[in-house]
């Protein structure tokens, strides 16, 4: 299975890439990591005539704090923010998703950036994004704008990213330090896409939730909020009972499609085991 | 020998051939029974193995093959002048091209199931090649394949096989053979089966589905072919594990003598079975080659390979009835079986005839009867995988012991040992005619549940259920025949058109000692994986008491007109050694007698010790085997006359099947045809994960009897390796195709091989040996290992895991999904609310 | 066909070429510099029996485009034996049975290298983890953990 020729195109700063990405608007991909677009070259399932290598694009794998986000360059890579102490610290739920992506030698080559753009929809990271309501910072030759990640992931495979444009960072809010958090996915093998992840954020006040996110990947065309679910948790004592009363109404409010791995009855029982046991894991590290 | 059982239905006369085992089994072997390291290793270690896609010949070419898209349809039209003009391109093939000049691939379903190595007039599954090209190099022929245009008329796709039975019209795949997709239908019975269950006390009754998995070996299948137009004949480099049937009948198909197809086998990564005859991918690409002027390559890629590998395994629904008396005694077993074969019947079914070898399992069962449905459904064909058919009857059966055990409340591993032939009974012969040669089955059963410590298990099994947690133990006992007889492919063919009956099924070697005394060794099969280099290592140093070092392995292809069979059905340890026995007391029989003429004694008085040969009893008093060679090979004066003293020293022995005899007239039995009879307990220890259908396998007890060990060492490497498969089978692996015919599990994202992590953390192994008395030094074949007994153990593991919602499992693969189906209908059904 | 130049290290020799960009890295390692260690199994990043070391970090080389690597350092199978004396590793390998057909132990050798390399004493969970990584038909696994387990011990018995 080996790829469709290509004009090959390596930047070496981000303004020759945005150039070259308005110069061949349309008819170009970019590479970053490759681990999700070189399979589906090899697998003819795209034939861009056109790809701009960003590799070697300097400032794009930082990560840093600022001011209240934490910062990450759209290159940096899965294995160094896997082992990050700063995402560690200011995304704990990043640190745990990350627990479930890939395997290492995937994870030495791919990227943030790469991943989001890809926008597969069993895909973590997108949920995390979307969890943490984070902003993509995005650029083109035109000038830059950001995207707050609800707005970001639109479809299938599908970003808000217009022609022309690319991922240059993300920004999370960093996490209050009394915040918990939970991952919990289902997957057929370790590493493998999520048949249904839930990533979920909690804040209690005298054990009363004040603050509730809870994302769902893998469920159908992209990672989404369970915005009902947040309702129903928002100023209550968070019991077992409410959460449990929160993983029906998971289980309720997806609209799953169906594979050959997960039918539509499995992803809504798995919605509700895996929000019932997010919930219970981040109450537990709630501070 | 212990008086053999013989069942009533057989006449008992002369049923049993004498045993021609020469090495009886000892406890004091120098190199038999030792963990040698591997002969094959250090090429394999440094990346210098030579695996064929390593072949790379001057001015060589590369091809690539188009697929169709759909699973049944007309060809009307390829337009294939795109591809032809594309820069690169040397040829374009299409399957009315290739008919020109190469005919049918050979197949051995008898009456016959036409396949062509380029589909011809219709395709009938996903994946069949429709058109091949050759370029120079992969890249550009794959961007010629983009450029063929072909003009399909939808046929029909049928992929159940029950539907499969009924087919009318344009849905049946071969109306030359017949307006049906039933390929066959007939039942077999032996013994009094409608006695047997006229007397049961009551009958257990299962549906049972077995899904299509494969053996999908990391290195797919490929062949490097050259045509010299001078002399007419074509030199193939292939990874195919049969080579001495391959070379003529390729040739046949190529239209070409024998002696004009030489097959060259290489080191291969992997097969499992599914590479014992790649015919398609042979005759392809020696088509390609003839046809272009330059050498050609092919190598299939992943997505060639899952597609149209013609080796997918056994796909069938089961339905059962299990004769039982009250106190547990298993009386009959009857059975219809649906088998669905795929688009082609490549090997008959022979995955049918293999299980009925074993059919009883370690059993006294009295009697069977099978009604075999074969079905031919657009999906790639089924070939061979690890077990070639019996690994699902194994699982058959042990899923209706399991069912026996739970109607009538007794514990499985009681109801097992109740019913096992016992270790007086050997050789046993079952209703079927075959024969187990040795076998001490509770002792298999007691080592198992010792090294699983059967206390500590029910201890944490208890514990975590009253923690609300589902855990489940389960034990399954079968067989592991060994060393097939070519008469399984053939003794259930319809009785007017038996097909070729061929009753031969050797292995052979050559054993040459040069000057300096080193031992050549000349193999007839191919190394994929198996240590066929290091298990004949071991026996000539132990023939020859010389050092392993000594020793020399080479392959010989199809230009040697080699007489063997080939590694599949876990005969080849058995055979070779047999072979290198007849060769090596050949050998010997001449250095003793050279020897004796060189130390002035009577050859009787000399043996073989430590590389050398010398006077019994008298230290010092010896030769090396090297002087003794170089004596031979250049200093036939000083030896006397006679044509047994000739220069050199070189023996060949075809060592034939230890003990197979052929199948009755009327089929009421089948022979022997696969006596050499391994078993195993398998046991799970399981944690079920209720509400997401995870399935964790906490510890795993292997115990195997495969008679004398040559290398315990690889040997336990066949017993985990074939577990992992088994693991696969039963918990992840599914070649699965929708209603229109399309395999939605084609790459390896969605076709589910497991990693580390889906193992248990190890598995632990336990050897019995009852060596057999027909086989040189005991041996008894193990390399189909785990496979055979891992599925029906872990099945039954997570069937008792989830006891307390009165869980059945009737089918495989127990994938997250399945698990949870089968606790969600019994949630529903009780209004019961979730675990925690 | 428009080709582009790579220089690349591999396995400490440097070569510069003239390339398609498609052309992968498994390609041109096998292809281009006649290294056949490196063996291809899927060409879709799953098996894993193409990683490589790329600066040290295992790599699937069916998911690189050679003109990716230039300037890089790579290293395959090729580079562990020295002066035909196998590596601590290949002789643990050899000695555990962590091989049968062989197809990925090139690619475990390396996923080891660098597992090694970052930490010459790693948990068993380390060793797991990194195995993990890639397909074994043949074997189960197991042997593989204890290959790399006996090679710590070895490398650690070395030194000493």
């Amino acid at each position: 299975m080996k790829p469709a020729a290509f004009e090959y195109v390596r930047p070496g700063s981000l303004n020759e890439a945005l150039q070259a990405l308005s110069r061949h608007a349309g008819n170009a991909k970019i590479l970053a990591g490759g681990q999700s677009l070189v399979p589906m070259m090899n697998l003819r399932m795209v034939h861009p005539a056109v790809i701009i290598d960003i590799n070697r694009v300097p400032g794009l794998d930082g990560i840093r704090t600022d001011g209240n986000a934490l910062v990450v360059g759209a290159l940096a890579r899965h294995s160094t923010l896997r082992e990050s102490p700063i995402v560690a610290t200011h995304c704990p739920l990043m640190s745990e998703a990350y627990r479930y992506v890939a395997h290492k030698p995937i994870r030495n080559r791919g990227t943030l950036g790469g991943n989001i753009s890809h926008a597969d929809p069993a895909s973590e990271m997108p949920a995390v994004l979307v969890a943490t309501d984070a902003t993509i910072v995005v650029k083109s030759a035109r000038g830059e704008r950001t995207i707050a990640a609800a707005n970001f992931f639109i479809g299938l495979m599908q970003t808000a990213l217009q022609t022309g444009e690319m991922v240059t960072e993300i920004r999370i809010p960093i996490a209050p330090a009394n915040q918990g958090w939970a991952f919990e996915e289902a997957a057929n093998r370790k590493g493998d896409f999520a048949m249904a992840a839930i990533g979920a954020t909690l804040t209690l006040t005298g054990g009363v939730c004040s603050q509730a996110a809870v994302a769902v990947a893998g469920m159908s065309d992209r990672a989404t909020r369970l915005s009902a679910l947040e309702a129903l948790l928002e100023r209550k004592p968070l019991d077992d009972d409410l959460i449990l009363r929160a993983a029906v109404l998971a289980k309720n409010s997806v609209n799953p499609d169906s594979s050959y791995h997960a039918d539509v009855d499995f992803k809504r029982d798995l919605a509700e085991a895996l929000t019932e046991r997010a919930l219970k894991n981040a109450r537990a590290r709630c501070k | 020998m212990n008086s053999p059982h013989i069942p009533k239905h057989i006449p008992s006369e002369g049923y049993i051939p004498q045993s021609r085992q020469r090495e009886k089994p000892r406890k004091d072997y120098k190199w038999i029974g030792k963990n040698m390291k591997r002969v094959e290793d250090p090429r394999l270690l440094t990346g210098q193995a030579g695996y064929i896609d390593d072949i790379k010949l001057p001015n060589m070419a590369y091809a690539a093959v188009l697929r169709s898209d759909r699973a049944h349809a007309r060809i009307r039209k390829i337009d294939v002048s795109k591809a032809k003009a594309l820069p690169g391109v040397l040829l374009v093939m299409t399957g009315e091209d290739a008919k020109k000049v190469t005919g049918p691939t050979a197949q051995f379903a008898s009456p016959p199931v036409v396949q062509y190595c380029i589909a011809v007039d219709r395709v009938r599954h996903v994946g069949e090649a429709v058109a091949a090209v050759v370029a120079e190099n992969r890249y550009i022929a794959e961007d010629a394949c983009e450029l063929i245009d072909v003009e399909y008329e939808d046929l029909p796709v049928v992929v159940d096989p029950e539907q499969a039975m009924h087919s009318t019209g344009d849905a049946v795949l071969h109306p030359d053979r017949g307006p049906t997709n039933l390929a066959y239908r007939k039942t077999f019975s032996f013994g009094p089966v409608d006695d047997d269950f006229a007397r049961a006390d009551r009958v257990v009754e299962r549906r049972l589905r077995w899904a299509r998995s494969g053996a999908q070996p990391l290195e797919t299948v490929g062949a490097v072919a050259e045509y010299h137009s001078g002399t007419g004949k074509f030199t193939v480099y292939g990874n195919s594990s049969f080579v001495n049937y391959v070379g003529w009948l390729v040739g046949a198909s190529l239209g070409v003598p024998a002696h004009k197809f030489n097959l060259i086998p290489v080191t291969t990564g992997g097969s499992f079975g599914s590479k014992l005859f790649t015919h398609k991918v042979l005759t392809l690409t020696a088509t390609l080659a003839r046809a272009c002027g330059r050498p050609v390559k092919y190598i299939e890629d992943r997505l060639d390979n899952t597609m149209s590998c013609d080796n997918h395994g056994s796909d069938r629904v089961y339905y059962c009835k299990l004769a039982l008396k009250n106190d547990g005694t298993i009386l009959s077993l009857k059975f219809r079986v649906i088998d669905d074969y795929g688009a082609y019947l490549q090997f008959g079914y022979g995955t049918h005839g293999n299980s009925l070898c074993q059919i009883v399992g370690p059993y006294r069962i009295n009697s069977v009867e099978m009604e075999l449905v074969a079905v031919l459904t657009n999906k790639c064909q089924q070939g061979a995988y690890r077990g070639f058919g019996s690994e699902v009857t194994n699982w058959m059966v042990e899923r209706m012991v399991d069912a026996a055990a739970d109607e009538l409340k007794m514990d499985p591993f009681e109801i097992r040992r109740k019913n096992f032939i016992q270790p007086d009974q050997f050789p046993y012969v079952i209703p079927t005619g075959n024969l187990y040669d040795s076998g001490n089955y509770p002792a298999v059963m007691d080592e198992a549940l010792r090294i699983a410590d059967i206390k500590k298990w029910k201890d944490i099994q208890a514990k975590g259920r009253a923690e609300g947690r589902c855990i489940g133990i389960g034990v399954a006992t079968c067989q592991e025949r060994s060393v097939f007889s070519a008469t399984e492919f053939w003794s259930l063919n319809p009785l007017d058109t038996p097909g070729f009956q061929l009753t031969s099924s050797p292995e052979s070697t050559q054993i040459r000692i040069d000057p300096t005394g080193n031992i050549q060794v000349t193999l007839g099969s191919p190394f994929w994986g198996n240590s066929p280099e290091t298990i004949a290592t071991q026996i000539v140093a132990e023939q020859f008491q010389c050092d392993p070092g000594n020793v020399n392995i080479v392959y010989a292809g199809t230009d040697s007109a080699f007489n063997s069979t080939g590694p599949g059905g876990s005969r080849f340890t058995v055979m070779i050694a047999g072979a290198i026995v007849g060769a090596s007391v050949k050998l010997k029989e001449k250095i003793r007698r050279i020897a004796g003429q060189m130390l002035e004694s009577s050859p009787g008085d000399l043996e073989f010790r430590d590389g050398k040969i010398g006077v019994k009893g008298v230290p010092g008093m010896e030769k090396t085997i090297g002087e003794v060679a170089l004596f031979a090979h250049y200093f036939r004066l000083g030896l006397p006359d006679g044509d047994e003293y000739s220069s050199g020293l070189d023996a060949s022995y075809v060592y034939d099947h230890p003990l197979t005899t052929m199948p009755a007239a009327d089929r009421s039995h089948l022979g022997i045809f696969y006596p050499i009879m391994g078993h195993m307990c398998h046991m799970a220890l399981v944690e079920v994960d209720p509400r997401t259908g995870k399935v964790k396998i906490l510890d795993y007890v292997a115990v195997h009897d495969a008679g004398t060990v040559v290398n315990p060492m690889t040997l336990a490497g066949h017993i985990r390796g074939g577990t992992a498969q088994g693991i696969g089978s039963a918990l992840y692996e599914h070649f699965y195709y929708d209603e229109n015919g399309q395999l939605l599990t084609a790459s390896f994202a969605d076709y589910l091989i497991p990693t580390l992590d889906e193992m248990p953390a190890q598995i632990r192994v336990g050897h019995v040996e009852t060596p057999s008395p027909f086989t040189e030094y005991g041996i008894k074949g193990g390399g189909e290992g785990g496979r055979m007994g891992a599925p029906p153990a872990l099945t039954r593991a997570v069937e008792d895991a989830l006891s307390r919602y009165g869980v059945r499992v009737d089918e495989l693969p127990l994938t997250p999904r399945r698990v949870r189906s089968l606790v969600r209908a019994t949630e529903q059904r009780q209004g019961r609310a979730p675990a925690v | 066909m428009s080709t582009v130049k790579v220089n690349v290290r591999v396995n400490g020799t440097s070569y510069a070429r003239e390339i398609e960009p498609r052309m992968l890295l498994c390609d041109f390692l096998r292809e281009e510099l006649e290294l056949k260690g490196t063996h291809i199994g899927c060409e879709h990043g799953v098996c894993g029996v193409c990683t490589v070391l790329v600066d040290g970090e295992s790599t699937r080389a069916c998911l690189l485009f050679a003109v990716q690597a230039d300037g890089a350092e790579v290293r395959t199978v090729e580079s562990l034996a020295k002066d035909g004396k196998l590596s601590p590793l290949q002789q643990a390998f050899w000695e555990s049975h962590g091989l049968q057909c062989g197809f990925c132990t090139p690619a475990m050798l390396m996923v080891a290298t660098e597992l090694l390399e970052h930490d010459p004493d790693p948990s068993l969970e380390d060793i797991r983890e990194a195995v993990s990584s890639n397909l074994c038909r043949c074997t189960g696994y197991f042997n593989i953990v204890d290959a790399v387990r006996t090679a710590v011990a070895m490398i650690k018995e070395g030194k000493q």
